[in-house]
């Protein structure tokens, strides 16, 4: 039996023709042409196959002022598609061999696959915060992972030779008693604690801004920073009357 | 020669239930150009991914064409799968298969029904219909659907078919082979029927490779291209399996395929419920296809191979998702079958390509 495999590979837009006639001329079959609309333009995506092989290649970010040069003069068969993306993504496609000029779907709206929906727009801005927030997480990691290791508080080889030879029970005690005062010792030995957490926590902020739009980003910036300040202001009332 | 006259052909018509219009350009009694044109039923069903999570959009999937709603809703599936990463128990893999094959035979009977009925052999349309009935009651004692099943999902399947079912399944498939061969070999030796289908539409091999053909109407032109020829899934545990072809390249051709296509089936069901493995029908599917990765897939569908594509947009919801059709793709080959050939010709050619209109426009 033959196998089959797909691949996914990058085409210059002004290759489209070339690249057409030269599967054609090495015996691949047309399988489809279809269009994605994204933020910078229509991607299409050109289909071949041969022995199983299937080949996407994907032209990036077509604009409608662009004209996409048909390949039906080299595959006929392919002016089912162009006609379609012609009339849902008003793309300009120049030599189409059948050519339905905009009339080959019935159609209320122009290029409704153009046209973002508020489902669309809302799944892309949470996938833009999704990102911006696993973005923020790791590089918290890496700032974590960096800081240098703090110095273990118990020296387990000073206690080790100190208690050597001893029974079991006072060995014990001696263990207890050397533990408490390193304990006590890197206590007083460490820093004193830093200064508090300032009121506003800008990374938060910005994690959370992320992908938004200038507007809704000092919106959302303003809202945060007044929320951060009357957390703090509560905080600093409550230590007051505990004292 | 006379004047050239152009006559138009659907998109309603008697011998074709599908919203296809064409344009005939006829000079006596002779078509010589034919121009198609779709466009009636276009119901944007692709841009309904973007409000529906990838797995709701299954049930959308299977709803864009009543006779390969389960070809359909196994090559959505299949592609989502790729695009994240998701591997399916082989027992899931195996009850997939067997409805998925059962829908072919539905389809090759419906067709053959339909076929039968447009060159006026009506005995032969209610017998073909009377048997894929019995497909049909497969079908709801399995899934609970006659002809929208439901039973498909990202991950695997959700109904399992049990031993005693499946023995079922297999003595009603034997019964339905016994009548089927006897109406299939009244069918491909009646001398009406070869009148009407011998030397009819012809399409040569060449054509048929240069135009990118699937299906039946590719392998009835001797090209022996079927997409479960690569062994995916349960087709790869099948001891063997060989593409159907004749290389008559007329609807007489396009006949014999299909009818011998149907007995295939049943022979693939048959295997596959012998060698079913024991194991879980589903996996767990958590979490979304990443920002930008795509996945293609293609899928032997009754009427030839069907393209499938994703793009995941890293939340639930897809950002893109496309089919093409078989028909799509047997458009250009149709008009060229079509040249040539007389008027009273049209309906039969039509019939012997069988296009399916509603999954073209989606």
């Amino acid at each position: 039996m033959a196998t089959f495999s797909q691949d996914f590979k990058d085409l210059a837009f002004e290759d489209i023709h070339a690249s057409a006639a030269e599967r054609q001329a090495a015996g691949w079959r047309y399988v489809q042409i279809l269009a994605v609309n994204t933020e910078n333009g229509v991607d299409l995506v050109y289909s071949y196959m041969l022995n199983g092989v299937l080949d996407n290649l994907v032209v990036r970010g077509v604009t409608a002022e662009q004209v996409v040069p048909s390949i039906t003069d080299v595959y006929l068969e392919a002016f089912v598609c162009e006609n379609e993306i012609h009339d849902l993504y008003g793309l300009n496609i120049a030599g189409i061999a059948i050519d339905f000029g905009g009339n080959f779907y019935q159609l209320a709206e122009k290029a409704p696959m153009t046209v973002i929906s508020p489902a669309q727009l809302a799944a892309r801005e949470k996938a833009k915060k999704v990102a911006a927030a696993k973005a923020a997480k790791e590089a918290a990691a890496q700032k974590a992972a960096e800081a240098p290791a703090a110095a273990p508080v118990i020296d387990e080889a000073a206690i080790q030779a100190k208690i050597a030879g001893l029974d079991p029970e006072k060995a014990a005690k001696v263990r207890a008693a050397m533990e408490a005062k390193m304990k006590k010792a890197a206590a007083e030995a460490a820093p004193a604690p830093a200064p508090a957490a300032p009121v506003i926590d800008e990374a938060a902020i910005e994690a959370k801004i992320a992908g938004l739009d200038p507007e809704k980003a000092a919106k959302v910036r303003a809202a945060m920073e007044a929320k951060m300040k009357k957390a703090a202001e509560a905080a600093a009332n409550a230590e007051g009357e505990g004292e | 020669m006379s004047k050239a006259t152009i006559i138009p052909f659907g998109p309603q018509h008697p011998v074709l239930p599908e919203p296809l219009h064409l344009d005939l350009v006829v000079q006596d009694e002779t078509v010589v150009d034919c121009i198609p044109q779709i466009g009636f039923v276009h119901r944007g069903l692709e841009k309904l991914v973007e409000t529906r999570d990838y797995n709701q959009f299954i049930y959308i999937a299977e709803r864009i064409c009543g006779i390969c709603a389960m070809g359909h809703s196994l090559g959505y599936a299949e592609t989502v799968e790729e695009l994240m990463g998701v591997e399916v128990p082989k027992r899931a893999e195996y009850l997939r298969v067997i409805w998925h094959e059962l829908s072919r035979v539905h389809s090759h009977l419906l067709w053959l029904g339909l076929a039968a009925d447009a060159f006026g052999f009506e005995s032969m349309f209610m017998h073909c219909w009377r048997l894929r009935e019995r497909v049909l009651d497969i079908f709801e004692k399995t899934t609970g659907g006659r002809v929208i099943l439901s039973v498909v999902k990202v991950g695997g399947v959700v109904r399992d078919i049990d031993d005693a079912q499946m023995r079922e399944i297999c003595s009603v498939l034997e019964g339905i082979r016994g009548e089927y061969t006897t109406i299939m070999n009244t069918l491909l030796t009646d001398t009406s029927v070869k009148n009407r289908t011998v030397g009819v539409g012809y399409l040569s091999q060449a054509d048929a490779v240069e135009l990118s053909m699937v299906g039946p109407f590719a392998r009835a032109s001797n090209v022996a291209y079927d997409v479960r020829m690569f062994g995916r899934g349960a087709y790869g545990d099948l001891s063997d399996f060989k593409a159907i072809t004749d290389n008559g390249g007329d609807c007489f051709a396009r006949v014999k395929v299909r009818c011998l296509e149907v007995l295939q089936s049943i022979d693939i069901i048959e295997e596959l419920a012998a060698k079913m493995p024991a194991g879980d029908i589903a996996v767990d599917v958590k979490g979304s296809p990443a920002d930008g990765a795509q996945a293609s897939n293609v899928l032997e569908q009754p009427r030839g191979e069907c393209y499938y594509y994703a793009r995941g947009n890293g939340t639930k919801n897809l950002e893109r998702m496309r089919m093409r059709t078989p028909t799509s793709q047997n458009l250009a080959g149709m008009t060229v079958a079509l040249k040539g050939c007389d008027l009273a010709d049209v309906n039969m050619i039509i019939l012997t390509i069988d296009p399916c209109i509603s999954c073209t426009e989606r």
